[in-house]
This record gives C-alpha cells, structure tokens and sequence, in this order.
C-alpha cells in the first residue's frame, strides 16, 4: 500500500518541477528580449525597466496561469469524478459561457469597474447557476447522454445571453471589450486581478479537496457509495459550489478558457490507477502546467495581434476531445450509464 | 435452523416505501439474526430491491427498523455502513481502479481521516481477497475482469467492511452454474462467523439449497417468511410466480423445480 503513495509523491513533484521551469520560462517571453540572466535578476531586485517588465507584467500573468490552470484541471477532475465519467468538462456544460455571461453583464452595464469583486461575484452565480441546472437536469443516474444534451442546452442558452448581452451593449466599444474578454487571455493583468480571484480559488480548491474521497466510493455507483456512508446529496452540493467558486472567478478574470478540464485530469489519470481522489492533485498541477504552457505559445506565435488564450486552448483542446470520443466509443456505445 | 437465541441485528415492522406515489413496498416486517442466510424472492416488481435499499436506510421509509435495537435514522451514515454491507445489483466498476483499491472500498465507514490505511483496514482487504479467490488478480484493473471475478471482487468489497450484516442484491445475475455456487457459498461462510446474509435471488434452486429461512414478497407485500420447504412449497410458487412446479430431492433436501408457468 506505501507503493502508490510513494507513485503518486513521485508524480506530483514531477508535475510541480514541471510547473516551476513552466513558469520561469513564461517569465522570459515577452515583446522585450530579456536574458534569463537579466530576469532572475529583475525577479530578485525588481530595478529599473526589468524590474517592471517581469514583476509587474510578466509575473502576475504567470500566477494568474497557474491559478486558474490549476483550478480547471481540478474543476475537470472533480466533475469527472461525481459523475464517473471521463469526458466531464465545466465548459462542455456551459459552465465557463455563464460565468462569461454574468460577468459581462456587470461589464456591459457598468455596473461595476473590470477589477472589482462584483465581476467574479457575477461569475460564479452564473456558473453555480449552470452546474446546478446540469445536475438537476441529469438526476440521480446522471446517465452519459443525459448530462451531455443538458450540458449543450445550457451552453447554448449561455451563448444567447451572451449574444444578448452584446446586442443590447450600450455602446459599441464596450461591445468590442466583452467580445476580446470571452476570446480568454492574461493579457495586462495585474495584481489586482490576482488578489479578487484568489479567495475565490482557494476556497473552491478546499472545497473539492475535501470532496475527493467521496468520489472513490462512488466508482461503485450512488446506492453503494451511500451505503459506505458517503452523503451523495452533499458531494453533488459541494462539486456545484466548488466548481462554481472556482471556474466563475477564474473566468471572471481572464475570460472564457475552456478544455483544460479535459485534457489535465485525463494526462495523469493512468499513473495514478484511475483513482478518481488521486487523481486531484496531478489535474490540478497538470491544468497549470498546461495553461501555462498555452500562455507561452499565445506569445510566441508571431503576428501583429497576439493570439488568445481561450482560442489556443479550444483549438487545442476540441481535436483532444474528439480523440477522447472515439477512443470511448465503446463505452459511449455499450453502456449508456 | 434459526436459532432464536441468536442476536437479534436487525427488527423491520410495517415498513411501507412510496416511490412516485407508489407504496412499493407495503408494511413489510421482519428480523434478521446473527448467523442466518435469509433469501428474499419475488416476482420482477415485487418490491424486492426497495425494501432492501430501505433496510439498507438508502431509501426513507415509514414503519420501524431498528439496527442493533436502534432506529435507523438515529445511525450516523458511517456507523450505518460500519453494520450493514450493501452489495448492489450489477457489480458496477466506473473506473478501471485495481481490484485491491476497489476491495478497499469497503474500508470507507471505518477510515480515519487522518490515517489513511490503518493495519487493521490491510487486514481486513486481505482476508476479502483472501476468501473470494481474488489475490491472484488483487493488481489488475476490475474492468478487465471476466463476470465472474467481478462479481467475486464486487463481493470482496462488501465482505472488507467486515459488517455484521450483508445484504446482496441478486449476487448471482448472470453468473454460470459455478459462479452462482462459489457466490453463494462464499454468503454461507460469511454467517458462520456470526454475520447475517440478506440476499435477493431469482434462482429458487438456489434459494432453497442455501438459505435457512426464505422471505417471499408479491405486490409489495410478504406474503410468506419460513423454512425453504415451506415458503418455497409448490402451492406457494404457484400462487405468487404463476408457475407450476414441483419439489425434488437432491439427496441434499428438497428442491423447487418450475416446470412451465400457469
């Protein structure tokens, strides 16, 4: 039994070295070249131009993408786990389009600056309000089918409350704004951005952490977790609250990123032996690694406009799901629970 | 066979169970003791499956049962999953976890949150393996198991939890002739060290060779708790299952053998 737990020890200070080189060399990428030599020493002194460049821009970017990488690999993983399924993502049921819808409501209208905590607030209602209609939806079988018609009916109504939100903008370039926002980016972020999504993210980390060995149990199906005292009524309740805390705000920050929820929990699945608890930490670690990682590339293809976040990560993150379709067809196919 | 010495583990009076305004299961009683295998049978729809989801406190019902002379609702989740193993239809697997992972499964109401395996849970998984045959595959994935072995690991996980009462819902669906046995007797063994079996079958051959006492439930009632020969009589099948049958002696008891329905 000292075995696994010395696997998955190993895996995850893997993943965490990886998630550390990840990030320093996030730090080096930028429009200014700047030596890794000429950044560990910005990074430590924080003087002069340097010192700006990658404390104050490159640095609040990179905690950003391993925040909010890390909460969606962790989201994913949480969702998989509840519903014992695979191809559980928060964006494939319009998990990221409502928090984008709510909190470009509160952007549309002024109802309150970029910055302030009113737009994660706004985020998270309309998460919690789409993952809680998926499960009221899906009911108790939370059947493969079911979920995912659900997840697509609530998807597209975000959509169109997007698209309403747009058409009824006050103003044109508002209208622009929201519209750069949902394509998803870290962009000219800052520490305050930092500082409105993290009680956010932590509590929802505590709150699907804590969840995790609920999802063990219910490998076995509801009626056998429950009967391993497992409250599945409480699991379903703190999986909607932790992923709404969690992929609301971070959406609310950086705009609408989606798939990493997929991909992070299905990369680490095997080493750890399916575990659905296990597999939590190396999501989580795995997300960031990848947002991270994402962010680099977004700025190091060449082009006058940088290319965004969200866009990378679909595009990227859809023919990852189709291969993840077809490699579980027979399940799809054979077993409809 | 009943010994009524035996602890009492379990007393179930009047239990009636609504189900989309349906009573499934209407004021249903009965007790289960310490060292009894008692099979509950039935038509498809009887209320067999409800009433022990019920037992099992899985389901709210009206009436009383009491666990160890204590009213369910007054159990904590984990001290009524520390008395009563439930071992649902179907042996679901959902992740291809190993099968000693999954066995430890069964460990979950005893788990200290701050120690994760105590020797006492490793204990316990090894002699669950240990008594179903399953060791020789206790590091392979439960999905790449034939439906023999899962269902031989399916009740490894509820005999880890190693409690006093085990309730099994059709044990042997789709299992071949010598699964069927080896699970049943693998439920046979489990109450001589002092447990309680309430199994679910379909098999009346099964049913009357195994248990000490048969619970035969129709439309939601119990319309019958006694011996095998009695409850299983060839008046009594034709009444509740709509079958003509006839009772054989194996040399071993009597047996009920449906011979063609009424």
């Amino acid at each position: 039994m000292n075995n696994p737990n010395y696997r998955n020890l190993k895996l995850n200070a893997g993943l965490a070295v990886l998630v550390a080189a990840l990030a320093f060399l996030s730090l080096l990428v930028g429009p200014a070249a700047l030596s890794p030599r000429r950044v560990m020493a910005a990074l430590l002194d924080g003087e002069g131009i340097p010192g700006i460049i990658v404390r104050d821009i490159r640095l609040p970017r990179t905690i950003l993408a391993i925040l909010i990488g890390g909460t969606f690999g962790l989201s994913g993983a949480a969702l998989q786990g509840l519903l014992r399924n695979p191809l559980a993502e928060p964006a494939l049921f319009g998990a990221p389009q409502a928090a984008a819808a709510g909190a470009a409501l509160v952007i549309a209208f002024g109802l309150a600056g970029a910055t302030s905590f009113a737009v994660p607030l706004a985020g998270i209602a309309g998460t919690m309000l789409a993952i809680g209609s998926l499960l009221a939806i899906a009911g108790r079988r939370a059947s493969l089918t079911v979920t995912m018609l659900a997840g697509l009916a609530l998807a597209s109504f975000a959509g169109a409350m997007i698209a309403l939100i747009l058409n009824l903008a006050p103003n044109p370039h508002v209208a622009l704004e929201i519209a750069f926002w949902l394509l998803g980016s870290l962009q000219d972020r800052s520490y305050e951005h930092v500082l409105i999504v993290i009680p956010f993210l932590i509590a929802s980390w505590v709150t699907l952490g804590l969840t995790a060995g609920a999802f063990r149990a219910l490998t076995l199906g509801e009626d056998a977790a429950a009967s391993l005292g497992v409250d599945i009524h409480r699991t379903r309740q703190a999986v909607v609250v932790g992923v709404a805390l969690g992929v609301g705000s971070a959406v609310a920050v950086a705009g609408a990123i989606s798939f990493v929820g997929l991909v992070a929990p299905h990369l680490v699945r095997r080493a750890v032996g399916s575990d659905p608890a296990r597999v939590m930490l190396p999501s989580a670690l795995a997300g960031a690694a990848l947002l991270v990682a994402a962010d680099i590339v977004v700025r190091l293809v060449p082009g006058p406009v940088e290319i965004r976040l969200g866009v990378i990560t679909a595009l990227i993150g859809v023919p990852f799901f189709i291969a993840m379709i077809l490699s579980e067809r027979r399940l799809l196919e054979g077993n409809p629970s | 066979m009943t010994a009524t010495a035996a602890t009492l583990l379990l007393r179930a009076d009047a239990v009636t169970v609504q189900l989309g305004g349906n009573a499934v299961v209407q004021g249903a009683s009965l007790t289960l003791r310490a060292g009894e295998l008692v099979a509950l049978v039935g038509p498809n729809g009887a209320g067999k499956t409800t009433l022990m989801r019920a037992l099992a406190g899985l389901l709210p019902a009206s009436g009383t049962i009491e666990i160890n002379g204590r009213p369910i609702e007054a159990l904590k989740p984990l001290e009524r999953a520390r008395a009563i193993a439930y071992l649902p239809q179907g042996h679901v697997f959902h992740w291809p976890m190993n099968v000693a992972a999954v066995v430890a499964l069964g460990r979950h109401p005893h788990a200290d949150p701050f120690s994760r395996t105590a020797p006492t849970d490793r204990e316990a998984v090894s002699r669950a393996l240990k008594a179903t045959a399953t060791e020789a595959f206790a590091g392979r994935a439960v999905t790449t198991l034939s439906g023999g072995e899962r269902a031989r690991v399916a009740l490894a996980r509820a005999l880890a939890t190693e409690a006093p009462m085990l309730f099994a819902d059709e044990p042997t669906a789709s299992l071949d002739p010598r699964h069927q046995l080896v699970v049943m007797d693998l439920l046979r063994r489990s109450t001589r060290a002092g447990g309680a079996v309430l199994a679910i079958l379909h098999d009346l051959t099964l049913a009357a060779r195994f248990a000490d006492r048969v619970l035969v439930m129709d439309g939601g009632r119990i319309v019958a708790d006694g011996s095998p020969a009695n409850a299983l009589s060839p008046a009594q099948i034709a009444k509740v299952f709509g079958v003509d049958a006839i009772s054989l002696d194996t040399g071993e008891g009597m047996v009920p053998i449906a011979r063609h329905p009424l």
